[in-house]
């Protein structure tokens, strides 16, 4: 089932100068889907227009067949979490408290949480494995387990599309691989999408990689076809070598000397 | 977490109410005239000048306890109060024209000085908001400097009517706020804007909750932030006016409740809104007392009693703050 439809798809912060340049492309129900490109080519942009964020100057996106200048602000907040590159941690929330705000799409006026919104914190809670951390102020948290946390908010909002500005960058690579391999376990029944840095990382993890550059799609598809010699020069302007990781067998770039 | 914090707030609730209702007990006999409790019933002044004080000074206290919460909530800045978008600039200048014209009129249940300084702290607020718009949308800090920008140039001109009305004292005890006025005419004029006041902001307490996440984390669950904003900017301005008009300028409420209650129970809008009414309420109510009894038969402006114990127990809240913090 098709959860995204992204049609020449034009936007940006200046209608004369659009950040994004005539994008396409289509996100399966299943997939973990990477975008990656250079600084300034238009990931963060890109989510942002899916989220909600930015209007299109040209083209359509379309969740689950609905346009999302016609779904509205809640119903499209039902169905789209987005999880920031830095999220601001809220003086004196626990954790549980911060996932509970992903429910704010469901609440009802004067009556907060009922019986499945607490069922949703405790699945998301539990998705993230940070049980142990429910009742800690979130101020106190590391990066690492407060980048859990907001993964968990995004997630309690049950969305059928989550999307991630740079989930990992800012992670040492022991959190790195395990937000990886969660996001890769979550994406059952709903879609993902996640801008990346690292390529290794992304091929290793993703389903399927967009690669941005100056705000078109250069190159789509597979890990294994997008991260190609080729492919790496025209985006980054770097001459690397592809080698298949003899364990995994997925891509991975090294960088000529 | 989510059950504990609702214990909490219902026990602070419960104590909170307990002790304002001693206060205002207490301070029915209060005055610079103690009025023994046998004759109480009977007493024209309880009824006709203590009662509707006491009434009106916890009235004043939840309208700017409120007013603060849903300010500094929208505006996301811990210095906000309801006097940050020119509310109170507004209003003093509102009132120094009022006296220097010597207009006698009746509006809405207020005299010329009250709708004076209220149509003006309205307009102020209208006038820092529509500066602050830029391309249909607001940021916060373009309200706030607004709000900052335009203080400025009210005080400018109130500075020009004094001197050139040469009426000072009378402007001057109106800027210290004081309740010496109360009336059941004053009470029934801010009675709807603490009833109505509370009930909508108590409404929008999820979107209040939501922005604790920021305006773009707040438009990805669902909440039109350009809306609500304007609403809940309208709804605070007008309790803030109403509060103004009748009591003059009373600082430090709308400032420190907010951020006590929050130390108190955490910043969830749910339990935020109604613990920071009752807190500002009996706050109002200590307060007002001391002011009219500590110096009988002088009496204090309150808002000198505010300043005097409310900007050093601001920054001890600063201090727990920061010591907790670490």
């Amino acid at each position: 089932m098709t959860i995204l439809k992204i049609e020449n798809l034009a936007c940006g912060y200046n209608p004369a100068k659009p950040i994004i340049k005539d994008i396409s492309f289509e996100v399966e129900e299943g997939e973990f889907v990477g975008i990656v490109g250079p600084n300034g080519s238009g990931k963060t942009t890109l989510l942002r227009a899916v989220a909600g964020l930015l209007k299109c100057q040209q083209g359509s996106i379309a969740i689950s067949r609905h346009k999302i200048e016609h779904l509205g602000r809640k119903e499209l907040s039902r169905r789209v979490a987005f999880v920031p590159q830095l999220m601001e941690p809220v003086e004196g929330f626990s954790v549980e408290e911060l996932v509970m705000l992903g429910r704010t799409p469901y609440f009802e006026r004067f009556s907060f949480e009922k019986a499945d919104d607490l069922e949703a914190v405790k699945w998301a809670i539990e998705e993230l494995r940070i049980e142990n951390l429910a009742q800690r102020p979130i101020t106190e948290l590391s990066g690492g387990e407060f980048q859990r946390v907001a993964i968990a908010r995004a997630l309690a909002q049950e969305p059928k599309l989550l999307l991630l500005d740079e989930p990992i960058s800012h992670l040492d690579l022991r959190y790195q691989v395990k937000i990886c391999k969660m996001l890769r376990k979550l994406r059952a029944h709903r879609s993902i999408i996640a801008t990346f840095h690292d390529l290794n990382i992304a091929s290793r993890f993703c389903s399927y990689l967009i690669l941005l550059k100056d705000g078109e799609l250069i190159a789509e598809g597979s890990p294994e076809k997008v991260v190609t010699p080729e492919n790496i020069w025209k985006a980054y302007r770097i001459k690397v070598k592809v080698k298949s990781n003899p364990s995994t067998r997925k891509a991975k770039y090294v960088l000529l000397p | 977490m989510i059950k504990i914090k609702k214990k909490d707030a219902g026990i602070a609730l419960a104590v909170l109410l307990l002790l304002l209702s001693a206060a205002t007990v207490i301070s029915f006999f209060l005055g610079s005239v103690f009025i023994p409790p046998s004759e109480l019933m009977k007493s024209n002044i309880f009824w006709q000048i203590r009662l509707p004080r006491i009434i009106l000074s916890a009235l004043i206290g939840l309208l700017l306890s409120i007013s603060g919460v849903i300010l500094q909530g929208v505006l996301r800045n811990p210095l906000a109060d309801p006097y940050i978008l020119g509310i109170s600039a507004g209003g003093a200048v509102g009132a120094a024209v009022s006296m220097a014209l010597g207009a006698q009129f009746v509006v809405l249940g207020m005299s010329s000085v009250p709708a004076t300084a209220f149509i003006f702290s309205l307009a102020a607020v209208f006038v820092v908001y529509k500066l602050s718009q830029v391309a249909g949308r607001t940021s916060s800090e373009t309200l706030i400097l607004s709000g900052v920008a335009l203080s400025a140039f009210c005080a400018a001109i109130l500075s020009l009517i004094i001197i050139l009305t040469g009426n000072l004292q009378s402007i001057y005890f109106w800027l210290l706020g004081s309740l010496s006025s109360a009336s059941w005419g004053n009470v029934l004029t801010v009675l709807p804007y603490a009833l109505i006041g509370s009930g909508l902001s108590y409404y929008y307490s999820k979107e209040l909750n939501a922005l604790l996440l920021g305006e773009e984390m707040a438009l990805t669950l669902g909440i039109e932030v350009e809306a609500v904003r304007l609403i809940l900017i309208t709804l605070a301005s007008l309790m803030a006016a109403a509060a103004v008009s009748v009591a003059g300028l009373i600082g430090f409420v709308g400032l420190i409740v907010p951020h006590w209650v929050r130390l108190l129970i955490g910043p969830n809008h749910r339990y935020l809104i109604p613990v920071s009414a009752l807190s500002g309420m009996l706050l109002m109510v200590v307060a007002d007392t001391i002011a009219r009894t500590v110096l009988s038969p002088t009496e204090i402006p309150i808002g000198i009693v505010m300043a005097l114990a409310g900007a050093p127990f601001f920054l001890y809240l600063l201090r727990k703050k920061r010591v907790e913090g670490k």
